[in-house]
């Protein structure tokens, strides 16, 4: 899963992408709104985290207005404001959920998970396709109750075919799911991890629309 | 005491007390004018019926020396006896169903006596060879007295209590604006003082309603600016704890590399915090009664060696000194460089790497001048308003931001001044007026 992190004290957005990469996830961080609005356009991204108090706006002004631009992706507020005033005007402004400083990265976690698996239309953190089961959340994966051991990237990609069920995916759109701005891609990384998907899960699992991306291919009964 | 006891006790005792006097005084007056008009009337029957006698003597005068005569009885009022008699003692006539012994005198004018435990007054008069006696039952006198002074006592009460339940009434009436008052400021919740309302209130109760309420708007301005500090104080210690915490758990599930440097963060954060928390502590100590004096001579002089050496331990050379002006400073040292280090810090943390930092001293009157110069990119007119705030900060990872609001403290609490301007240069100016002693 991506996350977008805008957060402008240095040291807890250090600790969150930390905290975050070390559960699976890919995360950006950037420090103020106007930063947070450009990634917003580029950026292929699946959940939203938002500090309230930016150097250049209040968040809770940046809210509407990324609502109003029709951006959907989930918003989960993190803030020190316990009023409860405060999170009602949050939530009330297109916020979908709000934590308080200090929280518990499980606590964090969980609830990006949350917002995730209610975006794909899901209640439980578990993708399922037949014999293939995959759990977002725990970073285990089962073909036929058989536990099959993935890397972080190889279960992000296979994450990222399974909810996009039958549409297609570029290259570019699996790569933003794989890796943050900070790091650097080799040019056939994805290629690999494609590879390495096939080799455990059969080669049918992803198909290769020539021109075009990839698309989940299922597994055999 | 309350103000309607007061007001009740004062004039309710007042209004008894004179009220009562002039009753007393009456009943007095009264009772002496009565008993003399009693006697006077005794003394005329008793001269009216020797006159009558006189006028038809000679047949007393036969009365009078014909032996054997019975005792003339004559009918009489209740409690009024009368006797006539010879000179010799012979009884000629007497009331009847009056005791003999009451109109038998001895001596003329008036007498007091007492027969068969009843008292009589009487009149002994002596006129044409008779002797006459007229007489009182004291307890028909005393009676009718005290009918009279009944009838002339119960107005006066009657006027005392209605005047006492119209003074009640009065004062209650009279005091309901400020009765009104008591209740709206006991009515007043703890967290929302609102201003009194000054309809209804007499005209003389206005000064004290607007002071009250000019009073009642300072408190909820302290009250907000309380609270405001409140939440921003919790807001800025949150934030380094939240680091902490993250940064902590970060370490606990991960290895090698990535978990020392999160302990390493988790340490920053704990420095920044202690900072805060430290920074929070000197402005509540300035701010309270705390008693910061150590007996310390304080030189202008000594107090800017202690503040560069702590502003600036790794580059003393940064700082620039110009001439420095003698002087004793007049507040306890520690605060005198607590006050010069904090500027300096701002100077130096605000400004390119290895620029200079300048600092001017000079003597005024009452106070020392120093002026601190820093080649930083300056702050905007609405910034500089701001500065002084508690927790305001440019950045918001840098420094707590009560750097200047403890300057500005200090200043305050020993008659100083802090000014900062824009410089020409493009920096800031810092100009600070401490009081040196005289």
């Amino acid at each position: 899963m991506r996350v977008l992190l805008v957060e402008d004290n240095e040291l807890i957005a250090h600790g969150i992408k930390a905290g975050l990469r070390a559960h699976q996830f890919t995360v950006d961080s950037v420090a103020s709104a106007a930063m947070a609005e450009a990634a917003l356009a580029t950026l292929n991204c699946d959940v939203l985290i938002l500090d309230l108090g930016l150097p250049d706006e209040d968040g809770m002004k940046l809210l509407p207005r990324l609502r109003a631009k029709g951006i959907v992706l989930p918003i989960l507020v993190l803030t020190a404001r316990d009023s409860v005033k405060d999170k009602v005007m949050a939530l009330q402004r297109g916020a979908d959920d709000y934590l308080l400083k200090p929280f518990d990265l499980d606590e964090l976690v969980a609830r990006l998970h949350a917002l995730q698996r209610r975006v794909a239309g899901r209640c439980v953190d578990l993708i399922e396709d037949g014999p293939l089961k995959l759990n977002p959340a725990t970073g285990n994966v089962s073909l036929n109750e058989q536990p099959i051991a993935l890397s972080r990237r190889e279960m992000a990609l296979l994450a990222a075919l399974m909810q996009a069920k039958d549409r297609i995916l570029s290259a570019e759109q699996l790569k933003d799911r794989l890796y943050d701005f900070s790091e650097e891609i080799e040019s056939n990384a994805l290629n690999v991890h494609i590879y390495h998907l096939r080799r455990k899960l059969g080669g049918e699992i992803i198909e290769t629309i020539r021109g075009m991306g990839y698309r989940y291919g299922g597994v055999k009964q | 005491m309350s103000l309607r006891l007061r007001l009740l006790l004062l004039i309710g005792v007042s209004l008894s007390l004179l009220w009562g006097g002039v009753t007393a005084w009456t009943l007095y007056n009264l009772d002496r004018q009565i008993r003399n008009t009693l006697d006077q009337r005794l003394s005329m029957s008793a001269q009216m019926v020797a006159g009558l006698i006189s006028q038809n003597a000679a047949a007393w005068d036969a009365a009078a020396k014909g032996n054997k005569r019975d005792t003339l009885l004559l009918p009489a009022g209740k409690g009024l006896a009368c006797q006539i008699s010879s000179l010799r003692g012979e009884v000629l006539a007497r009331t009847a169903h009056t005791h003999p012994d009451a109109t038998r005198s001895e001596a003329l004018g008036f007498t007091d006596l007492t027969i068969n435990k009843e008292q009589w007054r009487s009149y002994t008069t002596e006129a044409f060879g008779l002797r006459v006696t007229t007489a009182d039952r004291l307890s028909e006198r005393n009676q009718m007295l005290h009918d009279v002074l009944f009838a002339t006592t119960l107005p006066f009460m009657v006027a005392l209590v209605g005047s006492l339940l119209l003074l009640w009434f009065g004062v209650k009436q009279g005091l309901l604006p400020l009765e009104k008052i008591r209740q709206a400021l006991a009515g007043q919740a703890p967290l929302t003082l609102s201003p009194l309302s000054t309809q209804h209130i007499p005209k003389d109760l206005l000064p004290l309603v607007s002071s009250l309420n000019q009073l009642l708007s300072r408190i909820e301005q302290t009250l907000e600016r309380e609270r405001q500090l409140t939440s921003d104080a919790a807001h800025e210690l949150r934030t380094p704890l939240t680091a902490i915490k993250i940064h902590l758990q970060v370490a606990r599930i991960t290895e090698g590399e990535e978990a020392k440097t999160a302990l390493d963060y988790a340490e920053e954060s704990v420095a920044r915090l202690q900072h805060t928390l430290t920074q929070l502590l000197t402005l509540a100590q300035i701010e309270g009664d705390f008693c910061w004096d150590d007996g310390q001579s304080t030189s202008a002089n000594e107090i800017l060696k202690l503040a560069i050496r702590d502003a600036a331990p790794q580059q003393p050379e940064r700082v620039q000194l110009g001439a420095i002006a003698t002087a004793q400073l007049a507040l306890p040292q520690a605060l005198a460089v607590t006050a010069l280090r904090n500027l300096l810090d701002n100077a130096l943390n605000y400004s390119p790497a290895n620029s200079v930092v300048r600092v001017e001293t000079q003597r005024l009157e009452s106070a020392m001048c120093f002026s601190i110069i820093d080649q930083g990119p300056g702050l905007q007119p609405a910034e500089l308003a701001l500065v002084t705030q508690r927790f305001w900060r440019r950045s918001s990872t840098k420094g707590s931001g009560l750097g200047l609001s403890i300057v500005a403290a200090i200043a305050k609490r020993f008659n100083g001044k802090l000014e900062l301007s824009q410089h020409e240069n493009g920096g800031i100016k810092a100009t600070l007026h401490l009081p040196i002693q005289r």
